[in-house]
């Protein structure tokens, strides 16, 4: 084929090896700022949960000062994991295994049996690893460095590029919350997101009520940003229209779709900020968890607006195809036809007849994104 | 100059309470340099009051970046310095001033992403007033909050300003007033009544949690407030090394406890060394100035910190220490103004 615009920039083995996903946890996710969730996750005194960052297993605890700190979740004895998932603890954290015991700043502060098992052993200096942690856009976000410095050395550069949402003053919706679990490579995921062209023609019958016509995107630093503006019919009447009630002052309405590296992508739009984390499986399976917030206003509101804007939506969103209401392409959820399409450009890459296509101005982030990927792992 | 003083000008004063005056200098091009601060340092002013020479520490209430040199002095009862400054200071009169100085300070980053913490009381605001200036206008990603002690509404000092702030900050400033005794139609109606004790400050961080997680407290206020405000912020597990504090008084009345012996020191000061004659119960500092030398020192009670030097040779009674960290003195720091000896021969060195 001629002009390929250099594609592809990774090989197919990126998105199918072991090798380059073990690469990729060790020199990507292992060496960036990882989302652990929404702020309201570690919300009181002793509360903690833990997350995976490449090879880190991380834990955020709130201390009595309502400061978080971030250790790795690991005993200084022998290793053994301290913490799991999420929970509350008291003024201490204990190892299942001996008992050794730490407290909030995460110094060991009693073994048992000291004197007769440790003899002259120094133990006093012992302490848990650090890792850095921080509040940002109302998400709570930790880095295996304990001197991984600011993290606007990390976002800072992006940031006036994303809504003008007041996040923390939102409300999450628990049914918001949702986690999809993607037989395709992380990457192709991401590809997903940022990928402009498809917007129009896969989710011709679902995101109709943006203008892709207007698109403004493209790469600040490593991360990805992406602004359209709502169609011209929606806009006209969004304060009536809008599915929910506004988060945003109507003038400002749109749709700011950035993709933080490495895989937290965010949706903000004019009635709902969400959260769409890309966690790496295996080469070929992504695990992504939707969390959602939207305005913080009684339940009554939600109800007047969806109301309100009904008729509107009826005549808006539909399928792909017509067909049955299990096939994605039927579905009119725009995410199913998302799952569906990556998955299918997963199963193709173990096809010897696979080959890239040309690629288009509207991909032109996932060129960027490829050529991103490949400089961290090569780095 | 003249022991380490200039004479400034005063360029303008203005009255920021019934009892508390402002003072602003005029820093001549050719002292800018010596006169630069840090928000939260202080100057050392010098005045002949009744044929004695007095001198006293004041905090620097301006922000460092485009602010000009001023001090906010509040009068004490029969104190003899601040009611001078309120009482006879006028602009254009010349005032004895020592350059900028103290451990007391926030040197803000623009890359940096913090909470700070501030509790005052009083005029502990006055150093507190510069660094939240310097957040505000050179930390662009961190937010400030402040936790503020008085009598009543009237006494607070640079209330209209800490409002206008408040207001302009976008969310970076909060600012919560504590006042012991409120009048009925006190405006703006206090957070709470009280003083900024134990309690205040707990529930002002569980009221106002951080958001930026690298916190940072300041501290500044008379002795017992700052005592009780660290323990209370120790107490829920804060480091002690996020935390730093200035008294503009002592915690404790000071140790009487040894009585200091008569001792030759040997004092090196400004690359001379000299042999100075200590009477028993008589501190170092004043046997070094009744020898007509010119050591430095300020507040004369142990909390600026101005009058230190290093002991190279001999044991002191230290009857105050607040200007000193344990790490100080197991250095050899002393503060010369509290320093009795206890052996009669001694070696002190000024930095
Ligand atoms: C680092 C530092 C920074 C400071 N910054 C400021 C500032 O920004 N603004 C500010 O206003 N102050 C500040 N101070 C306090 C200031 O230095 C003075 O201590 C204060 O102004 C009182 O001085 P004075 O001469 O008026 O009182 P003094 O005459 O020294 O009297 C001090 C106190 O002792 C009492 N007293 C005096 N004589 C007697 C007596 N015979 N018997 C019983 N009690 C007596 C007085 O009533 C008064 O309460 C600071 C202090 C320090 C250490
Ligand atoms: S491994 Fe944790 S106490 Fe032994
Ligand atoms: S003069 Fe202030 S501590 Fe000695
Ligand atoms: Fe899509």
């Amino acid at each position: 084929m001629a002009d390929r615009r250099g594609m592809p920039i990774l090989p197919v083995e990126a998105y199918t090896s072991r090798a380059w996903f073990d690469r990729e946890q060790e020199r990507i996710f292992s060496r960036t700022w990882a989302c652990a969730g929404l702020a309201e996750d570690v919300a009181e005194p002793g509360q903690y949960v833990s997350v995976q960052a490449g090879l880190n297993n991380i834990f955020i605890v709130m201390g009595r000062d309502r400061r978080l700190r971030a250790f790795h979740n690991i005993c200084r004895h022998r290793g053994t994991q301290l913490l799991r998932a999420v929970g509350k603890t008291q003024r201490a954290i204990v190892c299942p295994y001996h008992d050794w015991t730490y407290d909030l700043e995460g110094r060991l502060v009693s073994v048992p049996d000291r004197e007769r098992q440790f003899p002259g052993v120094d133990l006093d200096c012992v302490s848990l690893k650090k890792a850095s942690v921080d509040l940002w856009r109302g998400m709570l976000w930790v880095h295996p460095d304990e001197n991984a410095g600011s993290i606007m050395d990390w976002f800072g550069e992006v940031e006036p590029h994303l809504g003008p949402h007041e996040v923390d003053e939102l409300a999450e919706y628990p049914k918001g919350r949702t986690e999809h679990t993607i037989e395709a490579n992380w990457k192709i995921v991401v590809e997903n997101y940022i990928d402009g062209y498809h917007l129009a023609h896969l989710h011709s019958g679902t995101l109709g009520m943006y203008d892709h016509s207007r698109i403004e995107s493209g790469f600040v630093g490593p991360h990805f940003a992406f602004w359209e503006p709502l169609a011209p019919d929606y806009a006209k009447d969004v304060e009536k229209n809008s599915p929910y009630p506004l988060v945003i002052p109507a003038e400002q309405a749109g749709a700011w779709v950035p993709m933080l590296f490495p895989g937290i992508g965010l949706a903000e739009t004019e009635s709902t900020w969400s959260l769409f984390h890309v966690n790496p499986i295996s080469p070929d399976r992504t695990r992504v968890v939707i969390r959602t917030r939207v305005a913080a206003v009684p339940y009554r509101a939600f109800a007047r607006q969806a109301a309100r804007s009904r008729r509107f939506w009826a005549r808006r969103v539909s399928g792909k195809f017509e067909g049955h209401g299990d096939d994605p392409m039927a579905s009119g959820d725009f995410m199913a036809e998302d799952i569906y399409a990556c998955e299918q450009q997963q199963r193709s890459l173990r096809s010897p007849y696979f080959e890239h296509g040309p690629s288009s101005e509207g991909e032109a982030g996932v060129r960027e994104h490829q050529e991103l990927v490949r400089r961290w792992v090569e780095g | 100059m003249d022991g380490g003083f200039h004479r400034l000008r005063v360029a303008a004063t203005r009255a920021e309470t019934e009892r508390a005056t402002s003072l602003v200098f005029e820093v001549p091009e050719g002292l800018r340099e010596a006169f630069r601060w840090k928000a939260g340092q202080h100057v050392t002013l010098r005045f002949h009051l009744g044929g004695e020479e007095v001198r006293r520490p004041y905090s620097i209430s301006a922000k460092p970046e485009g602010g000009r040199l001023r001090v906010t002095v509040k009068r004490h009862e029969s104190g003899l310095v601040s009611n001078h400054v309120n009482d006879r200071v006028a602009a254009g009169d010349v005032v004895e001033v020592m350059p900028p100085f103290g451990g007391f300070y926030l040197d803000p980053d623009p890359r940096a992403r913090r909470t700070y913490y501030f509790f005052g009381a009083g005029s502990g605001i006055t150093p507190v007033f510069a660094m939240i200036g310097s957040v505000l206008g050179s930390e662009p990603h961190s937010v400030a909050r402040l936790a503020y002690g008085n009598v009543d509404a009237g006494s607070v000092i640079f209330r209209e300003d800490l409002t206008r702030m408040e207001e302009g900050s976008d969310g970076r400033l909060l600012v919560r007033h504590v006042l012991s005794s409120p009048s009925r139609a006190s405006s703006p109606a206090p957070w709470r009544r009280g003083r900024v004790d134990a309690r205040c400050v707990a529930d002002f961080i569980n009221e106002h949690p951080p958001y930026a997680q690298d916190t940072r407290y300041y501290v500044c206020g008379p002795g017992g407030m700052n005592a009780a405000v660290r323990r209370a912020l120790l107490d829920i597990d804060v480091p002690d090394t996020r935390i730093r504090m200035e008294s503009y008084g002592p915690v404790e009345p000071p140790d009487d406890s040894l009585a200091g012996v008569a001792a030759e020191a040997t004092v090196r000061l400004g690359g001379a060394t000299l042999t100075v004659p200590v009477a028993a119960g008589q501190t170092v500092l004043a046997a070094t100035r009744a020898a007509d030398e010119t050591p430095p020192f300020s507040c004369e009670s142990g909390v600026c910190g101005a009058c230190r030097a290093m002991l190279r040779r001999g044991r002191v009674h230290l009857r105050a220490r607040m200007a000193l960290t344990d790490a100080d003195i197991s250095r050899g720091a002393i503060l010369t103004c509290q320093a009795l000896p206890i052996t009669p021969r001694l070696t002190v060195e000024y930095d």
